[in-house]
């Protein structure tokens, strides 16, 4: 027999040994046999299941700004159906979901597949929106593209003479539909091939307010428009366990139904200017390639990403002419189409690496270029089909590059503290504009306690500089501008900048709360006329509650202060006014839900609360101090949901929404259409509105083992 | 166990933590070397965890025997796929022993994000795209189930009416600003968060979905696109200098009103450098340059004029 130490140490080597061999062979455990593993007690769910709603809402009021978005924009019934549904065969799948199927607001949607080999979606979703129901116009629509006055108007110098307003003016509510149908799909012909591809076609009609100005005076014009976009994605990825990579094409065509937009001037004209035009949104097209991809150097721990796009816009709608005022003598056009392109490049590239447990650190860098290549020609400029200025002038090809270079990484102190930190430098070159090239250093740092999973704190904060080679007076004044004014995207801006974010959840009473604070401070030092200053707030709080597993309450609240200081120079000079910008929000919402109350009814109650203000003072030589009347908006919104269980398949719903919006805008209130002496407005006023809207629903499932299916909020 | 035995074992355990810390980094940092799995897979599970939150994922892709893929695919883990080896985690426990656990999901629980999202990864790195590392989310330790919901078959966070509201619980100053006056329809449920951005990561700033800012509008609002004869500068390179496309207390989601916005950067002698002040609205002297439309009462174009006349964007 041995003896007890030869035993011992023979046990203990075997021991040691697996665990030797554990250790370094974690994935040896990733061998399981489970031949066992029948999952006799999983319930798949084969079959089809549905859930239905049908009902009606009533709605009290009219309301434009209501029914933006929703479709429910005036006061009457309106039929309410939803639904959504699954169905499973082995491994193919299909869902289907519609939402207000009976209002303009209709979204229906199928998607679908065989898991594996390839899935597909088809969706059609509309969107209303709603701007404006209070204005009034006198135009009536000759034709798609052109307006007309009505018979018998008697034009003046000013809309205070135009004696046949009152008797001509009709509705025309501000409003238009987006329509967008899309159709993609994916296939997988191998483990490692996948193609997709994606069809989406937008239209988007209606009406929406268009100026049209005449010199000194101006209209603005119900214009009608009808838009088409249709885009094209289609790729090509390989993937393997360490990467991908994916080629792809993206293509986007609009078009446009109107070349130009003409319309009867209501104002006394010159001769030959009694109708102007002026262009539309030309059709255009983009079209894009791109390759991107990864790769994971697993031993370094490494992560490499990269994209590459190059594309192109183009446009080559037929030009209008100079004008339609035929007493008008201009030179030919320099061309009968513009022959618009732009060529753009992007590429980016990122390394990723953990070189030890506790450190990560990145290096990205990020290349954009517009390459306008559209020809500089030379162009008359008649003054609005009024008369010819007898200047020639260049168009202005826009082009910049933009490149980022980026580090930043981490370390982690401690197992609860982790500090980080980073740089970025911008740069930023621009042909024909005042600032040739600017370069933007960010630095920034932080710190993370994180003592549990349910606690953590969060601050970070840096500065950026933003400096420009030289800002070229002599181009501004070419163009007009006073040379003391200093564009803000193109000025020298010192940023600071800092961020506090906190959370805590418990789990013994599961409440969590959230915190966060957003400061950034911008100065211009170097302007003098221009934007001088902006300074930026945010606040927002989050609590929630499970009061149990079957109730929960919740409450919410932001604020953002955002104020800006500018100047300004009506001498064409040093500064010689100033004004400030201050604008305040704030938000709160609470809310609970309580489910099976009783067994047979589920509650959810949500209120939103939100106030915008916006303070505009001027500080002039001229005038002295002014103050704008606030610019107001305030939000109430309650909504009520309750369930009542009638058996276990069938449920009646019950939705209540109250919301109320008030604005106070000065520049709508009391600006009728003759307001303002030489423009022509619609006349809208700001919105105002209390709106109940009360829906009955049933709901019946279909399907399924059992019917407590959550389809969603209302 | 004498001296030299000790140190000839100290050895191999120290050679064997060595060579272990430089294998794959996505190796699944769980005990998963120590921890047997369950005897039955699912069903060993499924006698205590019975409840709709955990058999609702029967009704998921994730539980389709026939994708070989799939967690339950044949052959595959069940359970154990996304939670880890179950074997200590299934028997009985002594009276006041705590009973060991397996990987759980969210950033709350004990169970370290960078494993979490790990066992996620192991099948659907591909499908997250090539941002994801290095990525903010990622960067952040913003795990998989924060956003995402396994045991639902309706995932709130697929959805754009429930979207946004799955992004807005660490987004908080976004959703404040998504509830201004002036903003696109979040509120109303008709637009979500990854219409512009790409929240599993992209090499475009903010993680943009295209390429660059003006080309993620564009999706859209195509007719802004150009190019046109007469450009706005401005317009043609970054939407966002004069919009907030989050939301703001302007018409328009313009960071501010005109014609104040356009004095910022227009100086030009007469009318564009005038102050305007309070004296012009419709209670007093009513001001072309203040009420309406303001600048855009005349110059409409401002996104740019493909009118041959139209370099003053009134065309």
């Amino acid at each position: 027999m041995a003896d007890f130490n030869t035993l011992t140490n023979r046990t203990g080597n075997i021991y040691v040994t697996i665990a030797a061999i554990l250790l370094v062979s974690p994935a040896l455990s990733a061998e399981v046999d489970t031949s066992d593993w029948v999952c006799e007690f999983c319930p798949f769910e084969p079959g089809h299941r549905a859930d239905y709603e049908v009902g009606a809402t009533n709605v009290s009021d009219d309301s434009a700004y209501f029914g933006d978005a929703t479709g429910y924009d005036e006061a009457g019934t309106y039929l309410n159906v939803d639904g959504d549904g699954s169905y499973q065969n082995d491994a193919y799948q299909m869902r289907w979901k519609v939402e207000d199927l009976a209002l303009d607001s209709r979204f229906a949607e199928i998607t679908g597949g065989r898991q594996g080999t390839y899935d597909y979606h088809v969706s059609y979703r509309e969107l209303p929106r709603r701007v404006f129901d209070t204005t009034q116009t006198i135009f009536n629509v000759a034709s798609a593209d052109t307006l007309a006055v009505p018979s018998g108007w008697v034009t003046a110098p000013l809309t205070s003479g135009f004696t046949e307003l009152g008797s001509s003016l009709m509705p025309r509510n501000i409003e238009s539909d987006r329509k967008t149908a899309a159709l993609g799909g994916r296939y997988m012909f191998s483990d490692h091939f996948r193609i997709s591809a994606d069809f989406r076609r937008q239209k988007r009609d209606g009406t929406d307010v268009f100026a049209g100005s005449y010199f000194s005076q101006s209209s603005l014009l119900p214009r009608s428009f009808k838009y088409e976009t249709d885009e094209i994605d289609v790729g090509i990825r390989y993937a393997n366990d360490y990467g991908f990579v994916t080629l792809a094409y993206y293509a986007s065509l609009f078009d446009n139904s109107n070349l130009e937009l003409r319309w009867d001037n209501p104002f006394t004209s010159s001769p030959g200017a009694e109708q102007a035009a002026l262009a539309q949104p030309p059709d255009n097209s983009f079209h894009q390639v791109s390759l991107s991809g990864s790769y994971r150097f697993a031993p370094a721990r490494t992560v490499v990403a990269f994209s590459g796009a190059v594309g192109t816009i183009e446009q080559d709608e037929l030009l209008l002419p100079y004008t339609t005022n035929s007493n008008i003598v201009t030179t030919p056009l320099p061309q009968a189409q513009l022959d618009g392109k732009v060529d753009t490049t992007s590429y980016a590239f990122t390394v990723t690496a953990r070189p030890y447990r506790k450190t990560r650190v990145k290096f990205a860098y990020r290349y954009d270029e517009r390459d306008n290549q559209t020809s500089q020609l030379l162009w008359n400029r008649v003054i609005t089909d009024t008369f010819n200025s007898g200047e020639v002038e260049a168009n202005v090809p826009y082009s910049f590059e933009r490149s980022k270079l980026s580090i930043s990484g981490h370390y982690d102190l401690f197992k609860t503290v982790r500090i980080f930190g980073g740089y970025d430098r911008t740069t930023m070159d621009r042909d024909f504009q005042e600032v040739a090239e600017q370069t933007e250093d960010s630095g920034w740092g932080g710190v993370r306690w994180r003592p549990s999973a349910l606690i953590e704190v969060s601050a970070r904060g840096g500065a950026s500089e933003r400096d420009i080679d030289s800002y070229d007076e002599a181009f501004a004044s070419s163009l007009g501008q006073n040379p003391f004014m200093r564009k803000y995207n193109l000025a020298y801006r010192y940023r600071q900048f800092g961020e506090l974010t906190f959370s805590a959840s418990m789990t013994e009473r599961p409440v969590s709360f959230t915190f966060n604070a957003f400061y950034a401070d911008d100065d211009y030092r170097q302007s003098q006329l221009g934007l001088l200053e902006g300074e930026d707030l945010r606040l927002a709080a989050d609590l929630s509650w499970s009061l149990s597993d079957k109730a929960s309450v919740y409450l919410n609240t932001g604020y953002e202060s955002i104020e800006s200081l500018q100047t300004g120079s009506e001498q064409f000079s040093t500064p010689d006014w100033r004004a400030t910008n201050a604008d305040a929000f704030i938000t709160g919402g609470v809310g609970f839900h309580i489910d099976q109350i009783a067994d047979k009814f589920d509650l959810q109650v949500d209120y939103l609360r939100s106030e915008g203000t916006s303070e505009i003072n001027v500080d002039s030589a001229s005038g002295g101090l002014s103050r704008f009347p606030d610019l107001e908006s305030a939000l109430d919104s309650l909504r009520v949901r309750l369930i009542y269980r009638l058996s276990d398949r069938l449920e009646l719903a019950l939705r209540l929404r109250y919301e109320s919006f008030e604005a106070e805008d000065w520049g709508l209130e009391g600006v009728g259409p003759a307001t303002i002496p030489v423009v022509l407005t619609l006349g809208a006023n700001p919105y105002d509105y209390d709106v109940f809207a009360v829906g009955l629903g049933f709901r019946y499932m279909i399907g399924g083992a059992d019917s407590t299916d959550d389809s969603g909020p209302d | 166990m004498g001296p030299q035995s000790f140190r000839r074992y100290f050895v191999l355990l120290l050679l064997g933590i060595v060579i272990s810390s430089m294998t794959d980094a996505q190796t699944i940092e769980t005990p998963a070397s120590e921890v047997p799995y369950s005897r039955k897979g699912a069903d060993t599970c499924l006698a205590c965890h019975d409840d709709q939150l955990t058999l609702a994922i029967f009704r998921t892709k994730h539980a389709v025997p026939s994708d070989s893929r799939s967690p339950f695919g044949s052959g595959q883990l069940q359970c154990e796929a996304c939670h880890g080896p179950g074997g200590a985690h299934s028997p009985r426990v002594r009276r006041g022993q705590e009973r060991p656990p397996v990987v759980d999901f969210g950033s709350h629980e004990e169970t370290e994000v960078s494993v979490q999202n790990d066992n996620c990864l192991n099948c659907h790195n591909a499908d997250v795209g090539f941002g994801w590392h290095g990525g903010s989310h990622d960067d952040d330790e913003v795990a998989c189930a924060d956003c995402h919901v396994s045991h639902a078959p309706r995932d709130a966070v697929m959805h754009t009416s429930t979207q946004p509201d799955v992004c807005f619980n660490c987004h908080q100053l976004q959703r404040s600003e998504t509830l201004k006056a002036f903003s696109h329809p979040f509120f109303e449920g008709k637009m979500d968060c990854s219409g512009c951005h790409s929240p599993h990561g992209a090499t475009a700033d903010a993680q943009l979905v295209r390429q660059t800012t003006n080309d993620t509008c564009f999706q859209c609002h195509a007719e802004k696109r150009g190019p046109y004869i007469w450009e706005h500068a401005p317009a043609a390179e970054d939407c966002t200098l004069c919009h907030s496309p989050h939301g703001s207390n302007h018409p328009g989601m313009l960071t501010s009103r005109a014609p104040l916005l356009c004095q910022s950067c227009h100086s030009q002698s007469g009318h564009p450098s005038i102050a305007y002040d309070a004296d012009g609205l419709a209670t007093g002297m009513p001001s072309q340059y203040l009420l309406g439309q303001s600048c855009m009462n005349c110059h409409e174009q401002v996104h740019g004029s493909n009118h041959p006349s139209g370099s003053k964007l009134m065309r």
